[in-house]
């Protein structure tokens, strides 16, 4: 017996634990298992492999029952979920429903989950844009949060790793706000963007569109033919699975590459109860898993160990993981474990169209979705009475439409003859909110989710800076869309619930001060060092950038430090 | 295998309906299984000749043949709330009795031209409002089942998948108004 059980502690010892496989987690397997260390990933959903588990990539829109559209009996039972622009008859097996894993909601929000072996990276919206020091620097210049422990010296050239990796198409607009990066050729902005362009030139100067960063690839290089990867064929059908590997995605991409080194351990099926911390050694020394078939309870051990469980559930794991040492939350000596979160202001869209360049249209798809506006406001300086800005998406389309009025023969001559609409011209902005220690997580005292583990309670709103901001953005939009001749300009605030823009971040934040903030400048637990948490719940502030990018940069140099440690002896 | 024959094939798909052996459905019932909606085979019927009429057969198949009544009666069935289920199925009677009181007759039983008459003066909204909804839903349907359709998707506005493209400054011609 005892033997056995020196094998089976052994069978489930590993070099280092990665709770979570998305976008950060699959990094964190990646750069693990290619440093030599044998590699546990525990992923709660199913597994999801390359190819074999994408069963509507190849589908033709006819061949799915409802065209697309969701049957109202789900739309109706899982009401968060359907509120997902993604969640259609194509993708809707890799959206989790809430039906089947509740939270609790003390004020809205829209918690959008992607239980499965590549989490969201599945997905994502594959807008990649790096941070600056205008972003670094935010909180320290204007008052809020706690000062970021690093800079973007710090991260650049783990920014130019993951991009080499994951192929991110883009152009060098060589724009200090959002610096250039490692890129594919670009998709190309089209007349109308283009013309918006330069009439952001000519009327401010200091606002510019670029192409959309996207990790798409335009054009492949070695590194991705080697991960099995090819060229990105437009079909922008992204959500179900790439067939290509024409996205970024940990299924297409980093698992694999993991896989490859003989050091993966992947294991499905296991939620994450808790990181086990030992009081006598100081620190953690594995995490306990529940199989969520057999409802098993089994304990893997590991040196170090990364929460990737994406932002909310890793702030979840972590306010669960008590000891004597720490009675509210592993490492959370501060108290402010579960604060502090903050998340992207998608609320306010406008749309117009535009008479003009009418010799244009587009032919096939544009997978960076067209252009991209970087943050003009308080940029610089506050010049506003809100604190930071947005950025924004900007595209301008043309579709073929059908005379849809007539019946009989007309109509259908109509149908099969479309032609041309005006141009149509839309964005979306991207607001920075401000970390609160008001918007919180917690857990629930007295209800549980099915593995035991208690439900998360979500705290978390909308300020005033926001409701400025959504204004601002209209005004400022509504201005420049007048001032490049753009009409029927519709401004819009849709009142969408945070949650939805699906960038919650933070609530164990980096920082200098184990006072105030949970992680050190490496992403390490202040107070138990060997624990790593680089997914969006790190996030200090959280910007205008989609996020993804910096985690994967975040990821990478944090692999890199805690193995240089081990080496040293130090973890 | 001919152009017809091949068109045939593909319209088993085309409406995208499961078509069951009979004896599954209740006799003088819809031939698909619906979950709330209660269709009787004359009033599939009705449906088959209105689509026929907004999309008729030409040198290329027609509504009924593609089976988007049937389609239109899945969305219903799946997609739309009980209230609008309701007055779909009032719209639909109500329907019916418009086309006799205008023709003297079923609107299965009238001639093309009468079929005409009677969807040209709903098409006009000169007719109920439970009529107009009726009306908006099956033909919204029909177009979305028929501009969906593998037909019109392979062979009539072909839809363009792999290899993709993107081509930002795509010139519009007069001819290229027409796709």
């Amino acid at each position: 017996m005892a033997n056995l059980n020196i094998d089976s502690v052994k069978a489930r010892t590993f070099d280092a634990i990665v709770v979570g496989s998305g976008i950060s987690g699959g990094w964190a397997a990646k750069e693990l298992t290619e440093k030599g260390l044998k590699t546990l990933v525990l992923e709660r959903g199913r597994d999801v492999k390359h190819n074999r588990d994408y069963p509507t990539t190849n589908k033709m829109p006819y061949e799915f029952e409802h065209r697309g559209q969701v049957p109202l009996e789900i739309r109706e039972k899982e009401p968060v979920v359907s509120r997902c622009y993604a969640f259609r008859e194509d993708a809707m097996h890799f959206f989790t429903r809430d039906s089947e894993h509740p939270y609790v909601q003390e004020k809205p929000f829209d918690w959008i989950r992607g239980y499965q072996v590549g989490g969201k990276s599945l997905l994502w919206a594959r807008q990649t844009q790096r941070w600056s020091d205008f972003d670094f620097d935010g909180p320290a210049r204007d008052g809020f949060a706690v000062d970021w422990p690093i800079r973007y010296k710090d991260l650049a050239p783990w920014y130019s790793h993951v991009e080499k990796f994951a192929g991110i198409s883009g152009n060098s607009d060589g724009l200090a706000e959002l610096p250039d990066g490692e890129f594919l050729p670009p998709y190309p902005l089209n007349s109308v963007e283009n013309y918006f362009r330069q009439q952001l030139k000519t009327h401010y100067g200091n606002r510019h569109v670029i192409s959309a960063r996207c990790a798409h690839l335009s054009k492949p290089n070695q590194i991705h033919f080697d991960q099995g990867r090819g060229q990105c064929q437009n079909r922008t059908l992204c959500q179900r699975g790439c067939p290509f590997g024409g996205y970024f995605s940990s299924n297409s991409s980093t698992l694999p590459w993991a896989e490859r080194t003989g050091n993966l351990t992947l294991r499905p099926f296991s939620v994450v109860e808790s990181v086990i911390y030992d009081e006598k050694a100081g620190k953690a020394t594995g995490v306990r898993v529940v199989d969520t078939n057999t409802k098993e309870v089994i304990e893997y051990y590991a040196r170090i160990i990364f929460v990737n469980a994406s932002a909310l559930h890793t702030n979840h794991i972590l306010l669960n993981s008590t000891s004597a040492r720490f009675p509210n939350g592993l490492g959370n000596d501060s108290g402010v474990l579960g604060k502090y979160v903050g998340f992207h202001n998608y609320r306010a869209r406008i749309s117009a169209e535009y008479d003009g360049l009418l010799q244009y249209a587009t032919a096939g798809r544009n997978p960076s979705d067209g252009g991209y506006i970087p943050r003009f406001r308080n940029l610089h300086k506050q010049e506003t009475d809100f604190l930071r800005g947005y950025a924004a998406g900007f595209g301008a389309r043309r579709y073929q439409v059908e005379d849809r009025s007539g019946f009989g023969e007309d109509l259908k001559q109509q149908l099969l003859n479309p032609t041309w609409s005006n141009w149509n011209v839309g964005s979306h902005m991207m607001g920075e909110t401000i970390p609160k220690e008001g918007n919180f997580v917690g857990l629930d005292k007295d209800q549980k989710d099915a593995w035991g583990v208690p439900l998360l309670r979500i705290n978390i709103g909308y300020d005033d800076n926001d409701e400025k901001m959504i204004k601002d953005y209209l005004e400022q939009m509504t201005e420049m869309f007048t001032k490049a001749g753009f009409t029927n300009i519709r401004a819009t605030d849709s009142k969408q619930a945070p949650g939805l823009d699906i960038h919650e971040m933070g609530g164990v934040r980096m920082g200098h001060d184990p006072k105030t903030s949970l992680l050190n400048k490496y992403n390490q637990l202040h107070a138990c060092q060997n624990v790593f948490v680089t997914d969006g719940a790190c996030m200090t502030s959280t910007s205008t950038q989609n996020p993804s990018l910096t985690y994967m940069a975040l990821t990478a140099r944090a692999v890199d430090h805690a193995v240089s440690e081990m080496k040293k002896g130090n973890l | 295998m001919d152009r017809r024959s091949a068109v045939k094939g593909l319209l088993i798909f085309a409406g995208s309906v499961a078509v069951l052996p009979s004896c599954v459905l209740e006799e003088g019932k819809a031939s698909i299984p619906l979950d709330h909606l209660d269709v009787s085979a004359g009033e599939e019927e009705l449906l088959a000749e209105v689509v026929e009429t907004l999309i008729p057969a030409t040198d290329t198949p027609g509504a009924k043949a593609m089976g988007l009544h049937l389609f239109t009666l899945k969305m219903l069935d799946d997609c739309y709330s009980r209230e609008d289920q309701q007055t779909f199925m009032t719209g639909m009677t109500a329907f019916a009795e418009l086309a006799k009181e205008q023709t003297g007759k079923r609107f299965t039983k009238c001639s093309p031209e009468q079929r005409q008459q009677v969807v040209a003066s709903v098409n006009t909204r000169q007719a109920p409002e439970e009529v107009l909804t009726f009306y908006n839903i099956l033909k919204g349907e029909t177009i979305k089942g028929y501009l969906n359709s593998e037909l019109v998707m392979t062979t009539l506005r072909v839809y363009e998948l792999v290899p993709g493209r993107y081509e930002a400054y795509y010139p519009v011609t007069a001819e290229a108004q027409i796709s």
